[in-house]
């Protein structure tokens, strides 16, 4: 162990002159470099940081503009509904009116129309029944039928109530033509003079009797004086049934017009 | 068998002996120095680093971080004088695997100058963060009773520092001798690679023990409450 004192002077400067040489090229450059990275880094990241946030932003901002056109969107779609559903109602209710208008006039069409057929059937039906009734009275009628017929007949003139007769005798007062009887069949002369006489001694004495024959009366005879007449015949009878048989029908067709 | 490399003398010129110490340390200077400036004359400051950068903003940020971490402000100040500390004898240490290479760390002459070294530069330091006063002061801590002690202690860390390196170093060197001239096959390479590990310790410790001086000559004296804020000053430092 041995300390040569020349030899630790030398390595002294040895020493402070590799200090200096080190520093001057490695400490320094390296710690420049060093520096110059850390700070070329921290500037990259602050640039970044900016981008990062500039890209939230504007991909904040195109989430709101979607957001609002899907809300756009989404209420015109519901207007859109809303308006389909308000026409399809619409129309719904259109159809319908038009096919209970049709459905009624259809039905009211098939009523009249039913009622009509009903109408017919029934005129013709009564029409039949009543000529078939003339057709038995008409062949019923002859000599002695109408002597009966001029003795009812006779009868019915003389229980005319007093207003009747002054009203037939008025006529007769008034006018100068002769009274006119009608019957459906001949009437033989002794039937003839009781009609007349019955008549001189209900309407007037001095009136003339005319007689005539009507197949319309059927059966029956008629007493024609100006414009009063005095009827008894089975043509009457019929006329009644045929008005009231109508009056029925009427009835019958109101009742089938009120469903 | 020689010892130490001071009694190897390799030129001698009016009786000034250039021993080998000197020579070695130069070499070791001149590996330093070009291999620096080798790398550092082509540096970048981009994103595309070269290795060889990339290795020595390694070697020279830890240096840094080390500094940082045992508790100083502004470790730039102390970089060069504790990284050349560290460098120089870390280097030296490992050009032991060339052959025919003496480390100028196992001479008593260099360790006991970079110990004086160390010793001029701790007042140095001190004085210029603190003040002479400051720095006087420091030696009447905890009570000027101390002083002797404080002189002392001042004066025998130095000398420790210089023997421990010097002891470590030649002893590697000693026992590879020996070791060859015992078991002349695998043992010696074995020592050697232990010496590499060594060797590198052993820098590590000069600097962190020359860079704790510094430290603690800087902090003594100051009221305890500077203290505390340095030290949470280190730890933002370290933190970076």
């Amino acid at each position: 162990m041995q300390l040569d004192w020349l030899t630790v002077a030398a390595q002294i400067v040895n020493f402070l002159v590799l200090i200096w040489l080190l520093q001057r090229f490695l400490y320094t450059p390296i710690t420049r470099a060093m520096a110059q990275r850390e700070s070329r880094i921290e500037s990259r990241m602050a640039e970044a940081r900016e981008a990062r946030e500039e890209a939230r932003q504007k991909a904040e901002a195109l989430d709101e503009e979607r957001a609002e056109l899907e809300a756009d969107r989404d209420a015109q779609m519901r207007k859109a509904r809303e308006e389909a559903e308000e026409l399809r109602q619409r129309l719904e209710a259109e159809a319908r009116e038009e096919v209970e208008k049709e459905r009624a006039a259809w039905q009211e069409k098939l009523e009249v129309e039913r009622a009509e057929a009903l109408q017919d059937i029934r005129t013709r039906m009564s029409r039949q029944v009543l000529k078939v009734t003339r057709q038995v009275l008409g062949e019923l009628a002859d000599a002695d039928l109408a002597d009966r017929l001029a003795r009812v007949f006779v009868e019915r003139l003389s229980a005319l109530d007093d207003e009747a007769r002054t009203r037939l005798q008025q006529a007769a007062a008034d006018m100068s033509a002769p009274a006119t009887v009608e019957s459906a069949v001949e009437l033989p002369a002794p039937v003839r003079a009781r009609i007349t006489r019955a008549i001189h001694e209900t309407v007037a004495e001095d009136i003339e009797v005319s007689y005539r024959e009507n197949a319309d009366l059927v059966l029956g005879l008629r007493l024609g004086l100006g414009d009063q007449t005095v009827e008894w015949s089975a043509a009457r009878h019929l006329d009644r049934v045929e008005s009231a048989m109508a009056e029925a029908l009427e009835a019958a067709r109101a009742e089938a017009g009120t469903p | 068998m020689e010892i130490s490399p001071d009694t190897w003398i390799i030129a001698e010129w009016r009786g000034l002996r250039l021993n080998a110490t000197i020579v070695f340390t130069w070499v070791v200077m001149a590996v330093l120095v070009l291999g620096s400036w080798a790398i550092t004359a082509r540096l970048s400051g981009g994103e595309t680093v070269s290795r060889w950068q990339v290795m020595l903003e390694v070697v020279v940020g830890t240096i840094r971080d080390q500094i940082a971490e045992i508790g100083t402000r502004g470790p730039d100040r102390y970089l060069p004088f504790i990284g050349t500390l560290f460098l120089f004898i870390a280097a030296a240490n490992i050009l032991a695997v060339v052959p025919g290479y003496q480390p100028p760390t196992g001479s008593l002459s260099t360790t006991a100058a970079l110990a004086i070294c160390v010793l001029i530069a701790v007042p140095l330091f001190t004085i210029a963060q603190r003040g002479l006063t400051g720095y006087l002061r420091g030696f009447l801590r905890p009570s000027p009773l101390m002083l002797p002690f404080n002189i002392i202690a001042e004066l025998s860390r130095t000398l420790a520092l210089a023997v421990r390196l010097y002891g470590n170093v030649m002893s590697g060197t000693v026992i590879v001798g020996i070791l060859i001239s015992v078991a002349p096959f695998f043992f010696p390479v074995l020592m050697q690679l232990l010496g590499l590990l060594t060797g590198v310790i052993q820098a590590y410790i000069f600097a962190v023990l020359a860079m704790v001086y510094i430290a603690s000559a800087s902090r003594a004296g100051r009221p305890r409450g500077d203290d505390t804020t340095d030290d949470t000053d280190r730890t933002t430092e370290t933190g970076e």
